[in-house]
């Protein structure tokens, strides 16, 4: 226990040390990152709870693109699994909560019963996501899109029908998060504040266990896959199965993001497993970048605040799906890279400005500037009279 | 069998096969451009509701002439569908993952046609009047349909079997035949490939906005119309089979009468069974119950 305590502790000390004494090093980042978290929890009552949305969407797309940037497979039915989520949580919060209470005391009661209703939710996706991974992955391009399609609709045909009053039909279930009391302190977990700080402690472990799973020899297979099944089954890999392992991992982490989406809109709605919300992660990760593993955090980021930002003026206000139309088409077509791409080649460019700054100086500098932009500019004119050609065949191989 | 019968009455039988009618018209499109150049056409929902909204435009605005606006919107929604093909899908051919990312445009464009729609016409819904030619009732085994209803009906058959001729009896079909079976072995015999892409897409264009025009007096009009038979459309393409003419025929037809007989048997079922009935087919025979293009 102490040695243990010790080596945290050391730990914790040496990355201090690093953070401080040599620089812009990765330490530094991760602490001004965690610093950046924390004053987010002081803005006004609506940014907190619109950065929370942008976290569980991220965490949602991210565990999206699991499937679709590492192996491939376009879901448009995940919603399945976010719904699944959410009505898990919220099943548990209105039949057990009573239960719960009469077992541990009403005190801790609500905080009990929102972390065992998120358990038993991701549980549940589990159960339901093996076998339709199973029957899912069989499928490959086009029609693995439809098929995730149609069994996410059959889900929410399902959550509509309402069998025995359990998912509440078109109206669906109030979540209620209830008032925890610990030690005589008061805490409400529905407070815009402690919904931040419990969305942060879930999706920031959620994210780097997603990190580990793409950089272990697991994520290397299935980035093999995507690159290109056959050779990878010629190497010996069993690309169905690796599939279908993704396919649940996926739908577990989305689970957990449908989780947290419910205590935060108060509801768990049939919307969530429409295919229109099958569609958000879709968007946020092509927007983003798939082919970078931030892609579709930066992706979601891009989508909420963009969406915020077009609320501000009313008269586009009603329109917003306009510009993710727009967006969409402009990536896929121009700049498959998306949006972190964007970010990965403005440092790269910056870079190249600051050697030139090194070089000779603010006229070295600016002439570089001017040099890339018209290049920039020669780049454009040539593809926008390429326009409506077929472009070179880059997958000729196929 | 008898007591299953007894519920099922000509009038649900005929509006059935109405429903089916319209959405024949979109899927046969859907499936007509999947079977010859691989493209999941995401906006073709979108596309049928630019034809209904252009049809009432036109009999509202323009001319007061009911054949005319159906033909205008039919042809419009083809032009619309020829520059989405050329400006945005034909670069993606030869793309690996091209597919999926065709799919990914094509739901953009279900985005942005939506918001557009919404911009210029608003939210509200729209009717429209039934030709004043076919504005009475016919009466069938006790039951009355306006006559209008029974047209569309006779219209889907009547495209039906002329795009049949069309593919199966003419040059142009046995150039979509070839290319849509093997398409580098046209392109080498001589068949401009994208020229004829391009003429797919603006046929199937042109049959969804054709629906869509024709099937604005039996519905209400409102932007949310294009999402809602988008879904039906892919679950009668993957039954009927994903580049099957007739297949989109029989799926639709299916699909047309589960919703209109389907809520007396089962509470809320009829909105599963369609789904089910797309995963079992996807599962079984990804090929569709009917084969490829043509048959």
């Amino acid at each position: 226990m102490s040695i243990r305590d010790e080596s945290i502790g050391d730990r914790i000390g040496t990355f201090g040390r690093e953070a401080i004494r040599n620089g812009w090093t990765r330490e530094r980042f991760v602490l001004l990152g965690l610093l950046g978290l924390v004053l987010v929890s002081l803005g006004p009552p609506f940014q907190v709870y619109l950065f929370t949305e942008f976290l569980i969407i991220a965490l949602f797309a991210l565990a999206f693109n699991l499937l679709y940037g590492y192996t491939g497979l376009l879901s448009f039915g995940h919603a399945m699994f976010y719904a699944g989520g959410s009505y898990g949580l919220a099943i548990v919060l209105r039949d057990l909560q009573p239960h719960i209470a009469d077992t541990i005391g009403s005190g801790i009661a609500p905080l009990v019963t929102f972390v065992i209703g998120g358990l038993i939710a991701v549980v549940g996706v589990l159960l339901l996501a093996i076998p339709i991974g199973w029957l899912s992955v069989r499928l490959e391009e086009i029609y693995f899109a439809l098929i995730t399609l149609a069994f996410g609709m059959l889900v929410y045909s399902f959550i509509i029908q309402n069998p025995q009053g359990l998912t509440n039909g078109t109206d669906g279930i109030i979540v209620t998060l209830g008032i925890t009391e610990i030690g005589g302190t008061e805490l409400r977990l529905g407070d815009r504040q402690t919904y931040y700080f419990l969305t942060l402690a879930v999706v920031l472990p959620s994210i780097y266990a997603i990190w580990r799973i793409v950089h272990s020899p697991f994520g290397t297979i299935c980035k093999s896959i995507r690159e290109s099944p056959d050779r990878a089954a010629a190497l010996g890999v069993n690309v169905t199965h690796h599939r279908w392992m993704t396919f649940i991992v996926s739908a577990v982490f989305v689970a957990i993001s449908g989780v947290l989406i419910a205590g935060l809109a108060n509801v768990a709605s049939p919307y969530h497993s429409h295919w229109t919300t099958s569609a958000i992660p879709v968007i946020a990760t092509v927007i983003g970048g798939a082919t970078y593993f931030s892609g579709p955090i930066v992706g979601a980021f891009v989508y909420l605040y963009v969406r915020w930002g077009i609320s501000r003026y009313p008269v586009l206000e009603a329109y917003w799906e306009f510009f993710f139309g727009v967006m969409l088409i402009v990536v896929v077509l121009y700049f498959k890279g998306g949006a972190a791409g964007g970010l990965v080649l403005l440092q790269a460019w910056l870079l190249d400005v600051r050697t030139a700054y090194e070089r000779g100086g603010t006229s070295e500098a600016w002439a570089f500037v001017r040099e890339s932009a018209a290049e920039k500019q020669r780049n454009l004119s040539a593809r926008l009279s390429n326009l409506g050609r077929s472009e070179p065949s880059e997958g000729a191989e196929r | 069998m008898t007591a299953v019968l007894a519920f099922v009455s000509v009038s649900d039988l005929v509006i059935g096969l109405s429903l089916g009618s319209r959405l024949f018209l979109i899927a046969v499109g859907l499936s007509l451009i999947f079977g010859v150049l691989g493209v999941l056409n995401f906006a073709h929902g979108a596309f049928y509701m630019i034809g209904a909204y252009v049809a009432l435009v036109v009999t509202n605005q323009v001319v007061d002439n009911f054949w005319l606006a159906v033909i205008v919107g039919g042809l419009a929604v083809g032009v619309i569908g020829v520059l989405i093909e050329v400006g945005t899908i034909r670069p993606l051919y030869e793309r690996l993952d091209g597919e999926l990312d065709q799919l990914i445009v094509t739901f953009g464009f279900v985005l942005v046609i939506h918001e557009a729609v919404r911009f210029i016409w608003g939210s509200q819904p729209y009717s429209m009047d039934a030709p004043a030619s076919l504005a009475f009732s016919v009466g069938i085994a006790g039951s009355t349909f306006s006559a209008y209803r029974l047209f569309v009906i006779v219209a889907a058959f009547v495209v039906m079997i002329s795009l049949w001729i069309f593919i199966t009896r003419t040059y142009f079909g046995s150039l979509v035949r070839g290319t849509s079976s093997d398409r580098e072995m046209a392109s080498m015999l001589g068949v401009d490939v994208p020229r004829l892409y391009t003429a797919v897409f603006f046929l199937g264009s042109f049959l969804t906005g054709l629906g869509g025009a024709l099937a604005a007096p039996l519905q209400s009009v409102s932007p949310a119309l294009g999402d809602q038979v988008i879904i039906d459309a892919f679950i009668i393409v993957v039954i009927g089979g994903l580049g099957s003419l007739s297949g989109a025929f029989v799926g639709a037809m299916f699909v047309g009468i589960l919703q209109s007989i389907g809520p007396q048997f089962i509470a809320a079922g009829h909105i599963a069974i369609p789904f089910l009935a797309m995963v079992l087919v996807l599962l079984f025979r990804p090929e569709g119950l009917f084969g490829g293009i043509g048959e």
